[in-house]
């Protein structure tokens, strides 16, 4: 059943509705071996639900899901003992000790790494005596995080796993996919803070009401958007905004300030030399950029179906 | 104190829905012992006779109350019925409290409220004038049922007070009990541990010479003696108690941090045992704990009942009305108490299958079950590992109660053969329990929703039919549906296998449809 190269997970055409609700519409994602894969999207776009089925608790309506070379639903105990899991949501039982979670869902996987569960426990400062009613909601999801941290899994299914933690031990989550990473893990990362998803992601899928709007790299992704362009010249800007691909022009003279779509600026730089650059910075889009337009095509897109 | 008005608003809306229940239970025991009594012992023969057979009997007394009461039917009712008030009573006003306040802020839900403009104290205010209304609720419905049955206005207005008393001590105690503890669980054990040390010590002061009874809140209730001696003094207590436990639970409220007690949790074991490494391990650890209140609480019963059965002789040649109820009538009406009995116990060990299955369901819908599922454990391991403690528990708890049942009466008897003889009989019903256990699964495998529900019907069902069918009249086809009315009611019937089995695999089969239905169906909604 294990396939070394191929990916991890592949998905095409993945539909769920409850009830009448869609929550998935034909979604396609791939997650290679090895990679770390951002999973974004708006609240209610799919992420949990994509995960559940993942994880077989979910029953697709229709589409293909290969993880891990079986099938999540059919195949569900066989590859549960190769991933680990951290919910979105994390909820314990309230008479049990943190440390006796830790242990619990590490032998049900069927084992865990002792030594590194003590570790994963001083570097996130966790209490593992305190019984879990008496947690907060960041030290109930460090519990979740040290089980899956501290199992031997090929593929870590990540759900929001930092929603709640403080910088400090957001800096030590990264250090530790990091560490999973160069271990040649995989790990399927869905998150909303995108300086995470920056710094830790090879490769991410944006979804949006429950289909997959963008996949790439982040520099692939980077090329659909805008550029920031500022620049000065010797000789007067003239005849820039009939170049294709500029927006939000402001030009005065010798100074403009331009947004370019990221496909065309080896164009406009091409039209700019002949005018003598005297300086130029650029200013590649942040993921939040890309985000905003992504999001705000959602806000709009519902705006639409709501008129209709 | 700002705000309060609002705010108990607020809590009588979330409460329309649960506190009517509680009401109703007050009000139809007391309709319902009025109505009997009289029935039963309408005349002053009757009275006569009943203060005979019970004058002497300890376990009588130590179920019921003083037996000062019985000089009239008034006082009888009292004392048949106002200690099982009591404990309803106060149950709802500790609940009240309780929810309103520390379950509240557990949950995060008091912060919202208190971050809005109100004073440190309105919740726990508001609560207890909630709670106070309710008593005076539950004190106006005892005096119309007990004055609408026939009996004396001023006893009855009385006998209303005196329950009344009886919850306002209680929502005063539970609004001490959740300064001091942190969370809503152990100040409900705190609570109900008081309200049974008021019953036993009422129970053992109304054998004695009554010094005991006079420190016990049920125990302060029953000796206004309404209808016998109707007085009112007696009252003064409760009321100062109350006063004094709600100072206290004022001052304590100053002295401590949001969310906080007064008594710090335990801490925990820093790695899980041997024990917890599997789903079995798991639901036994969430389990055990109910599993020994249960055996505990169905022991207790059956002690009951058992220490009853040695004079059951005397009282039914007394009351012939009574052996109306027993299966096998007058004749050996020893065992046919025994069978009924043995019976009831087991009717209440059922809600214990259907509770400990419809665990499995609330594990789902917290989903707190996702993330073991998430792990190699398959679903019928996790189903299963809930269900084997279900079933092992309803066989403990079935043993214990005919443990409980069969001690007590060979005490009585000087009859040891009455222990193993008493746990069989008890036994006997675990086919039957396990039957309406597995609609329950069934429930959650293809409905999960209205599994919880289903499961109760079946119970509810099951009860009518054993308790009521004939007093109803209900027609035989329906009878035939409960698989209590399909086991042998042994001491007055004889063993009879067959039964036993076909129920027993009728149990394995609903149980393994639920599963069916489980392997199938999303998860966690
Ligand atoms: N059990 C359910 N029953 C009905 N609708 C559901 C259920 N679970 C999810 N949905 C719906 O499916 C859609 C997708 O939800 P999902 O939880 O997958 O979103 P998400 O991307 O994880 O969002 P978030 O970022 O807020 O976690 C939502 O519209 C949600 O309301
Ligand atoms: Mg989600």
């Amino acid at each position: 059943m294990s396939v070394q190269n191929g990916p991890a997970i592949e998905i095409a055409g993945l539909t769920k509705t409850f009830g009448r609700a869609k929550a998935l519409d034909g979604l396609d994602l791939s997650v290679r071996t090895g990679e770390v894969h951002g999973f974004l999207g708006p609240n209610g776009s799919g992420k949990t639900t994509t995960i559940r089925i993942l994880l077989g608790l979910l029953r697709s309506d229709a589409g293909t899901v290969r993880m891990l070379g079986g099938d999540p639903w059919r195949d569900a105990v066989a590859l549960h003992r190769r991933l680990a899991y951290v919910p979105g949501d994390v909820n314990l039982w309230p008479n049990i000790s943190g440390g006796e979670v830790i242990d619990l869902l590490g032998r049900m996987r069927g084992g865990l790494d002792r030594a590194r569960r003590d570790e994963l426990l001083e570097r996130f400062d966790l209490d593992p005596r305190k019984k879990a009613r008496t947690y907060s909601k960041g030290n109930r999801q460090k519990v979740a995080l040290i089980a899956a941290l501290a199992s031997d899994a090929e593929l870590l299914l990540l759900d929001e796993p930092t929603s709640g933690l403080d910088p400090l031990m957001e800096a030590e989550f990264q250090r530790c996919v990091h560490r999973l990473k160069a271990e040649g893990r995989t790990v399927l990362l869905s998150s909303h803070i995108l300086a995470e998803v920056e710094a830790l992601c090879d490769r991410v899928s944006i979804i949006r009401l429950g289909r997959t709007v963008e996949s790439g790299t982040l520099s692939q992704l980077r090329h659909l958007t805008r550029t920031s362009i500022s620049v000065e010249t010797a000789r007067p800007l003239a005849g820039i905004d009939a170049l294709a691909g500029v927006h939000d022009l402001v030009v005065d003279d010798h100074h403009a300030r331009f947004d370019v779509d990221t496909a065309e600026l080896d164009e406009v730089v091409r039209a700019l030399a002949p005018l003598g650059v005297r300086s130029l910075t650029s200013t590649p889009p942040t993921l939040e950029e890309m985000f905003l337009r992504h999001y705000g095509d959602e806000a709009a897109a519902e705006a639409e179906a709501a008129v209709r | 104190m700002t705000g309060l008005g609002g705010l108990l608003r607020f809590m009588l809306r979330r409460e329309r829905l649960a506190l009517p229940w509680w009401l109703l239970g007050a009000t139809l025991l007391v309709l319902v012992q009025s109505t009997q009594s009289q029935g039963l012992y309408g005349t002053p023969e009757d009275l006569a006779s009943l203060r005979r057979t019970i004058g002497g009997n300890t376990a009588v007394i130590a179920m019921s109350g003083p037996t000062r009461l019985l000089e009239n039917i008034g006082g009888e009712v009292v004392f048949e019925i106002l200690a099982y008030v009591s404990i309803v009573v106060a149950m709802m006003s500790m609940f009240l409290v309780g929810r309103h306040t520390r379950a509240d802020e557990e949950s995060g839900r008091a912060e919202l409220v208190r971050s809005a403009r109100l004073g440190r104290h309105a919740t726990l205010a508001a609560a207890l004038v909630l709670a106070g209304l309710a008593n005076l609720a539950v004190g106006a419905l005892v005096f119309a049922a007990a004055a609408g049955t026939g009996l004396p206005v001023s006893g009855s207005l009385l006998f209303g007070a005196a329950t009344a008393a009886v919850g306002g001590v209680f929502a005063a105690l539970t609004a001490v009990a959740v300064q001091v503890f942190e969370n809503a669980r152990a100040a409900y054990g705190a609570v109900a541990l008081a309200i049974g040390a008021a019953f036993v010590l009422r129970a053992a002061g109304d054998i004695g010479n009554g010094a005991l009874s006079w420190v016990s809140p049920i125990g302060w209730a029953q000796r206004t003696f309404p209808y016998v001696d109707n007085r009112w003094w007696p009252l003064a207590v409760p009321v100062a108690v109350a006063a004094a436990l709600v100072v206290a639970a004022m001052a304590l409220l100053a002295r401590r941090d949001f969310a906080a007690g007064l008594v710090r949790p335990r801490p925990g074991r820093a790695t899980a045992s041997a024990a917890l490494g599997s789903s079995l391990g798991l639901a036994w650890r969430l389990q055990r704990g109910a599993l020994a209140g249960w055996a505990a609480g169905l022991f207790l019963l059956g002690v009951a009942y058992g220490s009853i059965g040695n004079s059951i002789e005397q009282y039914v040649a007394d009351n012939p009305a009574v052996a109306e109820y027993l299966p096998g009538g007058a004749a050996d009406v020893v065992d046919s108490y025994l069978a009924f009995t043995a019976l009831t116990l087991a009717l209440i060990v059922s809600a214990y299958g259907v509770v400990t299955a419809l665990r499995a369901r609330s594990e789902e819908t917290s989903g707190r079950a996702e993330p073991l599922l998430a792990t190699a454990t398959s679903r019928a391991g996790w189903l299963g590992s809930h269900l084997v403690v279900a079933a092992g528990g309803a066989a403990s708890v079935l043993a214990a109660a005919g443990l409980g049942e069969g001690l007590a009466y060979g005490l009585a008897t000087s009859d040891a053969g009455q222990v193993p003889r008493m746990v069989g009989v008890s036994l006997g019903y675990l086919p039957a329990v396990l039957l309406v256990t597995a609609v329950a699964v069934l429930g959650l495998g293809w409905l999960p929703r209205a599994a919880a529900a289903l499961a109760w019907v079946a119970v509810a069902y099951c009860a009518v039919i054993a308790l009521f069918a004939d007093s109803f009249d209900i027609p035989g086809w329906l009878r035939r549906g409960s698989p209590f009315a399909h086991t042998p009611e042994v001491p007055i019937d004889d063993w009879t296998v067959a039964p036993l089995v076909v129920i027993g695999l009728l149990a394995v089969a609903l149980a393994a449809g639920g599963y069916a239905g489980l392997r199938r169906r999303d998860l966690g909604y």
